[in-house]
């Protein structure tokens, strides 16, 4: 998802339990998975006092511009659609996979077959009911739109049919372990085959889903006001008559609007209104454990950089902490693996080269440049967190004598920067989009097929490329974490990147709201939610 | 019609010159260098930079300001729903800057030297360096936040919530002009209170009230005028900014937005719209001031 998203969580290590427990359930085993919804927990939370009715108001950074699943990347876009189409498994703000349209899956021996279950009486917002036909238009379509940024999420797929009208059957090219986590992407969205007979346009002006909500009418990139799907699977679902979505840019705009009562949930706190929100009465501060991770990258087509001493070197000299403590407000976590806390096979015990400035000097002793060097930090100069980052870490290396100057250029021209290889280190988020760690994996690190030649570091380690395509087709969740926890370890003694932060999913609500939470991968689900 | 084009030519060759890709923007991070290519094919970037130009400028003569990449609709159209909010903000803008000169430019002619005149100029001075944002967000503070008299942002959504919604942003902007109105019409009145017909006024017995508004105020209108019609272009200009504080989804926020997108079209389309608003602003107060005084009156 786009870096612009930065949220997070209560209780990080709940969150952890959550998503192990999850893990283990999800194992390619050949059995049903039970039924389970989303929202139980916080129904039971609210037993019996929930208050139906009422508007929901909300405002947030960033407005839609288009509503195509398939098509779609931004969290305006994202976060808009997931509310009017749903896909055959959801993420739960624990971290788990949950049975969404389908009940369940059975997998053949070999993991190269998955049955998908419907999930009865579920119908569109236009009262047709749900068809085995309609996935597999949808899931196709997804997986063979070149342009969709997501469409490689699905690229072990080699065949869907349909089983009946309520069974679906996915043939894949080998036995995937991640397939489940792929299903669950908002890309895999269901929607009516053939757009139920309507043009694409005319589709998308006025879309027809499963979800809890339609859109009845809008326009694009401002606001708009989402209606209960009459004929949503959940009775009694959703609470709230309507949801108001606002768009307001602004960071402090949105705050405003919160404090003085004109919106009930804002969405992308910044992290220095964090405090002074949690102090006001009749606000609500959450704090939401992200599949998201803030990296320095380095570029390892120059010589220095190639140096594996050199990148260690870097590596002990930041202070994490110290980055931490001065740029989030105790918001964010200072980073050790390059995955996550939030995400699956995360290894809190990944032996990465801490901050220790003695170390860092024998480091570069070690190296070809034992007296140091210039060399230049490119940052995205919108994002003030990470200009902040290049301060201090100019600060620590300077004390190694790694001379290093600041590039700062606006979003779009540091994008294209960077994916030009035209730097000597830069800082960027890294996001998983699903629950299964391999596109993370496979992106930031596998130089060949990952798409970005290891997050445009240029690290290339056969070896541990090797590891992560084992990890893909490996059925044991056990071995799974094992592969992980290898790959964990060698990234973090390469040092292709060094991990600075995890920083949460902040959304901010009036004490009136109940039932809110947002899944690591930044999405939240409206029909819970009820206002008092 | 110069102005025009060389506003689209500028506009052109700066956005094309800074670095940064709307396909890559539009497609991801994970996106394949092919993807990019076909879907830079799509939109024409893949040809030179004058053939683009060609392009762009032999549709803009035929009135076509071409099609968003983002947004999935033409240019003219997203246009249309955004620019509504910023001409009321500008017209807004506009009249609370009268309304707050005109009486403080007579107060300190009227007491020329005297306490309220320099307390109007030092005020004025003040508020000059004030910047915009932040004005704002103190006038969010303390009417929206804290005696919630007005909405913090937004548009509202009935004809009355527009103008509730466009009092604060509107006073913001009008304040940054203020300060340059009062002190010519300031001047202009003083010099028009020492001319003879004035003296003949008061010889006659006319109240000094209705000397500085019927007689002075009408001539000192003139440069004021004028002047309004030159701010009124920097008031476009500023409404970036306001719409920005204020969460009205107009043009200027629509323009930024863009500019991060690379989305040339709207760019490109925006400030062509505002350099066609400023030259009608400046035709339209050229046209009053000629009503006005009979020595410019157009033959």
């Amino acid at each position: 998802m786009e870096r612009e998203d930065r949220k997070r969580g209560l209780t990080r290590r709940k969150l952890l339990v959550n998503g192990a427990r999850g893990s283990a359930a999800l194992a390619l085993s050949p059995l049903l998975i039970p039924d389970s919804a989303f929202g139980r927990t916080v129904a039971r939370t609210a037993s019996g006092k929930i208050k139906k009715g009422g508007t929901l108001t909300f405002a947030r950074s960033v407005a839609p511009t288009q509503l195509d699943p398939a098509n779609s990347i931004v969290q305006g876009d994202v976060y808009t659609l997931d509310k009017i189409f749903e896909p055959l498994y959801i993420t739960s703000p624990a971290g788990d996979l949950l049975p969404w349209l389908a009940t369940g899956y059975t997998t053949s021996a070999n993991y190269k077959t998955w049955t998908f279950h419907l999930r009865p009486g579920v119908r569109f917002n236009d009262g047709t009911p749900l068809t085995a036909d309609d996935v597999v238009w949808s899931i196709n379509r997804a997986a063979t739109d070149k342009e969709g940024p997501l469409s490689f999420l699905d690229s072990a797929i080699k065949k869907i049919s349909a089983s009946g009208t309520n069974a679906v059957v996915f043939t894949l090219a080998e036995a995937w372990a991640p397939f489940l986590s792929d299903i669950s992407v908002f890309a895999n969205a269901i929607m009516p085959k053939n757009f139920g007979g309507k043009t694409e346009k005319a589709f998308f002006a006025s879309p027809v889903g499963t979800g809890p909500f339609m859109l009845p009418s809008w326009t694009a990139d401002s606001d708009l006001t989402l209606k209960p799907n009459p004929h949503y699977w959940q009775p009694g679902k959703p609470y709230v008559d309507e949801v108001k979505i606002t768009y307001v840019d602004s960071d402090n705009q949105r705050v405003l609007q919160l404090t003085g009562g004109q919106v009930d949930i804002i969405d992308t706190v910044p992290p220095a209104n964090v405090a002074s929100l949690k102090a006001r009465s009749g606000i609500q501060v959450f704090e939401f454990g992200s599949w998201a991770v803030d990296l320095l990258i380095m570029n390892e087509q120059l010589p220095q950089f190639k140096d594996v001493h050199v990148r260690q070197a870097i590596s002990y000299a930041i202070d994490r902490k110290a980055l931490v403590d001065a740029t989030s407000f105790g918001t964010a976590k200072p980073g050790g693996s390059f995955f996550p806390p939030s995400l699956q096979y995360y290894d809190p015990n990944t032996p990465y080269l801490a901050y220790d400035v003695s170390s860092a000097k024998q480091a570069l002793a070690k190296s070809k440049y034992p007296k140091g060097f210039a060399t230049k930090v490119l940052v995205d100069s919108g994002n003030e967190t990470y200009v902040e980052f290049a301060q201090i870490i100019q600060a620590q290396l300077g004390k190694i004598n790694i001379d290093v100057s600041i590039n700062r250029l606006d979003h779009a021209a540091f994008e294209s920067t960077f994916q030009k290889y035209d730097f000597d280190m830069f800082i960027d988020g890294a996001t998983n989009d699903i629950s299964d760690p391999d596109e993370m994996a496979s992106f930031n690190l596998d130089y060949v097929d990952g798409g970005s030649k290891s997050f445009w570091s240029s690290y290339d380690n056969p070896a541990l490329i090797k590891l992560i395509h084992e990890a893909e087709v490996e059925p044991s969740s056990a071995k799974r974490g094992q592969l992980y926890a290898e790959i964990q370890k060698i990234a973090a003694q390469d040092v292709p990147f060094v991990p600075l932060d995890y920083p949460p999913n902040i959304y901010a609500t009036s004490d009136n709201v109940h039932g809110f939470a947002v899944n690591p991968g930044g999405a939240y689900r409206l029909e819970d939610v009820w206002v008092s | 019609m110069l102005v025009i084009v060389g506003v689209a030519v500028a506009a052109f060759v700066l956005l094309h010159i800074v670095p940064g890709d709307p396909a890559r923007a539009v497609l991801g991070l994970h996106a394949t260098n092919a993807s990019v290519a076909m879907l830079r094919r799509q939109w024409g970037l893949n040809a030179s930079l004058p053939t683009q130009f060609w392009h762009f400028i032999s549709s803009l003569v035929q009135g076509r300001l071409g099609s968003s990449y983002f947004y999935h609709q033409s240019v003219g159209s997203l246009i249309g729903q955004r620019i509504g909010q910023t001409a009321a903000l500008v017209a807004m803008a506009s009249v609370l800057a009268v309304v707050i000169a005109v009486p403080l430019a007579a107060l300190a002619a009227a007491r020329h030297d005297r306490f309220a005149d320099h307390a109007v100029r030092a005020v004025g001075v003040v508020g000059l360096g004030m910047p915009s944002f932040w004005i704002g967000i103190v006038l969010i503070e303390v009417f929206a936040v804290h005696i919630r008299l007005l909405p913090v942002g937004g548009w509202g959504t009935s004809l009355w919530g527009h103008f509730e919604s466009l009092l604060l942003p509107g006073l913001t902007a009008a304040l940054a002009i203020v300060p340059i109105l009062v002190r010519s019409l300031r001047v202009g009145m003083l010099e028009v209170l020492e001319s003879d017909f004035v003296a003949a006024a008061r010889a006659k017995g006319i109240g000094e009230v209705r000397v500085l508004f019927v007689h002075v105020a009408r001539n000192a209108l003139i440069p004021t005028i004028s002047l309004l019609g030159l701010n009124i272009a920097f008031l476009v200009g500023s409404t970036v900014i306001v719409e920005q504080v204020f969460a009205l989804n107009g043009l200027g926020s629509l323009l930024l937005d863009s500019i991060t997108n690379r989305d040339y079209p709207v760019v490109q389309g925006i400030t062509v719209v505002l350099a066609v608003a400023v030259v009608l602003i400046n035709l339209g107060t050229d046209l009053i001031s000629a009503r006005l005084d009979p020595r410019i009156r157009l033959r």
